[in-house]
């Protein structure tokens, strides 16, 4: 038996039906239920559901033998996995935005950037040199621009619509993110056969 | 006074304190038993024999201070440096080939992974030095399996082996400039499928299909085969030959239930010339030990000659089995 954690929300759905496809179903009872670890119908395969952040933290130490979990929280994490298969689901960017298009080449001394994504803010404006002062938010980054807490934000766009209507504009794509299938390094060898058998399943129908 | 403990460090206590010990009794017992020579080596040196001997990646987790006269010392965060220097120097006399064993602390400011927020353990390791090839990278993998079968782990645990000239072989022959060869290593170590293909697209090489799909990287005799179907520059042939005789050769100690080969373990190039391992452990989330050969080592202390080891976690296996008996 091998154990997956999925990244609750926006990943959820579309982890679920890329497995069913593969030919890993979970019961309609069971996902409706609230339960946070489920068995799949054929007994192979124990689910957790866990907030998206915390999916790297279970598959690193071994709890879970991989994890669906979207790149942007990985790179964020920088836990130590490996990540056989680009799933294609839940396909976003992350960017920097601002109020002014021009924003970037206008930068003088120092911009204050929030985000939610710190590690990555810093590593992607670290490489060209720029100082920056990250202000770690947990949610609504769009805000901080319009009411002065900060220049720029760093941040997940899926359709451009919640930046828009706060009136701010990509000014630079950072990566590009996609849901991600991570395995355990030491699940990886032991269980080789079981996670070969499901990165196989899931290949063939990405 | 204070009532914190420092992160990563810990207390062990009567009964796991025994298991502790008895854990790094069978090991060097065994080691023993293989005419391997126990060795106490400084716990503090100069951080250059670190950086020498391990690399300045590695060496820089270790925890540093200056000595009175203004030199850069550190807390050991490996043995082998030390090990080396000595054969190379101490020992540059004493005929070869020299076995050493040792159970000492070793410490690191920077963990590797979240996984091991350990920064003290004790490393169960063993050094061979003087012999070249398949007879000595063959009697260190069956110490380290005779080691983990007697702590009954036996079916619980895995030994991959990979040969690192295969990856260097193909490096070379893409002439690979060392950031993108840095990204080839990254790309393969992590199994990154999808973006290796595009790499590979982008460099356009056959030579590298070997390592685009992740799931037959690793495996047993049959890895081989897949990857000699792609692979042709001189360099990588060799490694896998050797690699392949020392499947053999694991084969017939009927050890190879133990053992995998992992092509796309690339994890320390700049430190292995040939052979490398990893010990993974049920229950352990992160590698429990690894090893390899390390010709190029002593070298660098004046006097090079073949060499080939690996380390155990004391800690990392105490808490498996205690996990375990519980």
């Amino acid at each position: 038996m091998i154990t997956i954690a999925i990244a609750k929300g926006r990943m959820q759905e579309g982890a679920l039906s890329l497995l069913a496809r593969a030919g890993i179903r979970l019961s309609d009872e069971a996902v409706n239920s609230r339960r946070l670890a489920l068995m799949d119908e054929t007994g192979q395969y124990r689910f957790i559901f866990a907030k998206p952040a915390d999916v790297p933290v279970y598959v690193e130490h071994g709890i879970a033998d991989c994890g669906v979990v979207g790149r942007d929280v990985l790179l964020e994490s920088q836990a130590d996995l490996l990540l056989p298969l680009d799933l294609g689901i839940a396909r976003c960017r992350i960017v920097v935005a601002a109020a002014d298009a021009q924003a970037m080449t206008k930068v003088q001394g120092m911009i204050r950037v929030a985000t939610k994504y710190s590690q990555i803010a810093s590593a992607h404006f670290g490489a060209r040199g720029i100082p920056v002062e990250i202000i770690q938010l947990s949610g609504s980054v769009e805000l901080a621009p319009a009411l002065g807490l900060a220049d720029m934000i760093v941040d997940l766009v899926e359709t451009g619509v919640t930046l828009r209507e706060n009136g701010l504009t990509v000014v630079e794509e950072i990566a590009e993110s996609t849901g991600r299938l991570a395995v355990n390094r030491a699940s990886y060898q032991l269980k080789s056969y079981e996670v070969g058998r499901l990165v196989k399943a899931l290949e063939a129908v990405v | 006074m204070t009532s914190r403990i420092p992160a990563g460090m810990r207390y062990y206590i009567g009964a796991e304190a025994r298991l502790r010990r008895k854990v790094e009794d069978v090991a060097m017992s065994v080691f023993e038993s293989w005419n391997y020579e126990e060795v106490i080596t400084p716990s503090v040196d100069y951080y250059d024999l670190f950086e020498q001997g391990m690399g300045q990646r590695e060496a820089q987790r270790g925890f540093r201070f200056t000595d009175s006269d203004g030199h850069l010392l550190a807390l050991r965060p490996d043995v082998t440096s030390s090990v080396a220097r000595m054969a190379a120097t101490l020992l540059s006399d004493r005929p070869r080939p020299l076995r050493f064993c040792y159970a000492a602390p070793v410490f690191r400011q920077q963990t590797q992974s979240h996984a091991e927020w350990r920064r003290e353990n004790t490393q169960l390791g063993c050094e061979l030095i003087g012999v070249e090839g398949k007879p000595a990278d063959l009697e260190v993998l069956r110490l380290a399996a005779e080691i983990l079968s007697r702590l009954e782990l036996r079916s619980k645990y895995c030994i991959t082996i990979n040969n690192v000239e295969i990856f260097n072989g193909i490096a070379a022959y893409l002439n690979l400039e060392p950031r993108p060869r840095e990204e080839l290593r990254r790309l393969i170590d992590t199994r990154q499928g999808a973006e290796l293909q595009q790499f590979l697209q982008d460099c356009g090489a056959g030579e590298a299909r070997a390592f685009l799909r992740p799931t037959q990287l690793t495996g047993k005799r049959d890895v081989i085969q897949v990857a000699r179907s792609v692979i042709t520059n001189a360099r990588s042939v060799a490694a896998l030959d050797a690699l392949e005789e020392l499947w053999t050769a694991i084969e017939s100690h009927g050890l190879e239930d133990s053992f995998e080969i992992d092509l796309g373990d690339v994890s320390s190039l700049d430190y292995y010339t040939g052979l490398s391992m990893k010990v993974f452990v049920h229950g352990a989330g992160s590698s429990v030990g690894r090893g390899g050969r390390y010709d190029g080592l002593t070298g660098s202390f004046g006097r090079a000659e073949p060499a080939v080891g690996f380390v155990l976690n004391l800690d990392a296996l105490t808490e498996v089995l205690a996990r375990a008996n519980q």
